[in-house]
């Protein structure tokens, strides 16, 4: 869906490229994380998408149509993309609706159309469309203009979506609900997201696939299981941190590493200790602290599969992480 | 120098409304052209392909500002000779600053988040500029205005010196006759005139305001 050849950038007056032979992938309906330090060209790789910086090198492809062609008006390419920033950069002088209503207009949709769009859009980012629509950006609080900012990029239903820490202006507790959200409407949309962040646990939360970038270079690429197993150099580790093991556990569906059996262990009965089958094992270790047991029953909705121990989610770690301790 | 009242009343109701109306057209014809010339320039030197001549032009404004109307009308003597035209021209020249001051800073005050977004959204560079840099800079430029009017209704005082007309006609006469009536009087009217202008902007500068910025 958008590719990426070899592109560099070099900006004027410097020598070191912000971006420097980068080449990659992301397919149709995934969110393509790319995390890395500030100044490492991840949000500059996403303005060279829509074109707000042009590359000095290289390629880029939404569709396989090269975003450079002459034929390709910037204007009208960045109309049928999707761009939230982290700063949301709502008109201040524009209601709600306006705001939303922004690239359809751009798009010269008829206004019986647009009215119906964006209360829904509105509903569908979790906001009052009545109580709302005919506020002012400054009489929001700082989560529900994010929300205002997801809504307008997704107004005209553009396939891609470029998001510049879309999150990062409110706090963490807003951010995880925000965070839940998006991905719960994203399993609806399928739309293909390229997402820059420099917090690799929500590069994790949030990734299909993650793109780590250090000195303008990519420095890995992967699935977040991919990347936390394996990681490839001491600068990933870094930035994955110390507790890539418990990461690892949230990765983890129970059922990877269940002991299958039929029977029950007394223990666990007497205890009341069971985790459902989709649960991370990161759930696991916390019943077994919890019911202070070595030992959870594991089912599959109100059936009984089987059995993790203590033993096994450090064995799994052990396999999964390569450190053969 | 001695004050009857019986004279200042006819000086200011008498032999002041004519020249009045004059001063009137020698603060807003200048002003109107002075916005004509300011306002487009400063937009187009906020454009990318034009914001290296900034500063150079910007001079210009400035020195419209620093030579003093007198000099002005007397270096342009030569082509345009005393009244009227070389009067407006003079207070047109004085007025440009404020105007393109503000102006540019209007322009460089819109938040750059809003620009990135709205360009990130695909405004063209038209759209960006009518519905998005002007009206958030329409504060701004409009006390650029405020400025300049209240400057030209004080500067117009000396078209009179040219044969402009304007009130200056009646306060140099009275100071050429050494009556204080008239002095008086033509203060006051240009002071009224300056308010008067002042609180007619202030209206039209609400209704240009985004709401967002109004106190």
């Amino acid at each position: 869906m958008i590719k990426l050849d070899k592109v560099d950038k070099v900006f004027p007056g410097t020598t070191v490229p912000a971006v420097d032979q980068v080449s990659f992938q992301v397919d149709e309906g995934n969110i393509c994380v790319f995390v890395g330090p500030s100044g490492c060209g991840k949000t500059t790789i996403l303005r060279m998408i829509n074109r707000l910086v042009e590359p000095t090198g290289g390629d880029i492809y939404i569709k396989g149509q090269k975003v450079s062609d002459k034929g390709v008006n910037p204007d009208y390419l960045r109309r049928e993309i999707g761009y939230v920033i982290q700063q949301i950069g709502l008109m201040p002088h524009r209601t709600i609706e306006q705001n939303v209503a922004l690239v359809p207009r751009l798009l010269k949709w008829p206004e019986d159309k647009i009215k119906p769009r964006v209360k829904h859009l509105l509903e569908m980012v979790g906001l009052e469309p009545d109580e709302v629509a005919q506020k002012y950006p400054h009489q929001l609080s700082g989560g529900m203009m994010q929300r205002v900012g997801v809504a307008r990029a997704l107004a005209a239903d553009p396939p891609i979506m470029l998001m510049d820490e879309p999150f990062g202006a409110v706090d963490p507790i807003v951010r995880g609900r925000l965070q839940d959200e998006f991905l719960r409407l994203q399993k609806e949309m399928k739309k293909t997201i390229c997402f820059v962040t420099h917090d690799i646990n929500e590069a994790i939360k949030m990734g299909d696939h993650i793109v780590i970038m250090n000195k303008g270079r990519l420095v890995q690429h992967g699935t977040p299981m991919e990347i936390l197993s394996n990681p490839a150099d001491e600068f990933v580790k870094d930035l994955i941190g110390s507790d890539r093991e418990i990461k690892l556990l949230e990765l983890t569906r129970s059922e990877e590493i269940v002991e299958h059996t039929d029977e029950i262990p007394e223990v666990v009965n007497k205890k009341d200790c069971f985790i459902q089958a989709i649960d991370p094992v990161q759930r696991a270790l916390e019943t077994m602290m919890k019911k202070d047991s070595d030992l959870v029953g594991v089912r599959d909705g109100e059936s009984f599969i089987g059995t993790i121990s203590w033993e096994d989610i450090k064995k799994h770690i052990n396999r999964i992480s390569g450190d053969q301790a | 120098m001695e004050f009857e009242m019986e004279r200042f009343i006819s000086a200011l109701f008498d032999r002041s409304p004519p020249h009045a109306v004059e001063h009137l057209q020698l603060v807003l014809i200048p002003l109107t052209i002075a916005f004509i010339i300011a306002f487009p320039t400063a937009v187009l030197l906020t454009r990318r392909r034009f914001i290296k001549y900034t500063d150079r032009v910007m001079t210009f404004f400035n020195m419209g500002q620093t030579i003093p109307p007198l000099a002005v009308i007397a270096i342009f003597f030569p082509f345009l000779g005393l009244g009227r035209t070389p009067a407006l021209f003079a207070l047109t020249i004085y007025a440009l600053l404020p105007i393109a001051r503000n102006t540019l800073a209007g322009l460089k005050g819109v938040p750059q988040d809003v620009k990135e977004a709205a360009r990130g959204m695909g405004m063209s560079e038209w759209e960006m500029l009518f519905k998005v840099e002007i009206p958030l800079s329409m504060p701004v430029v409009m006390a650029g205005v405020k400025i300049s009017v209240v400057l030209t209704s004080g500067t117009a005082a000396l078209g009179a010196l040219v044969g402009g007309g304007g009130m200056g006609a009646v306060i140099f006469a009275g100071i050429d006759f050494f009556r204080a009536e008239l002095i008086i009087a033509g203060t006051l009217i240009i002071g009224v005139i300056a308010i008067v202008l002042d609180r007619l902007l202030t209206v039209i500068d609400n209704i240009l305001t985004p709401p967002h910025m109004k106190t």
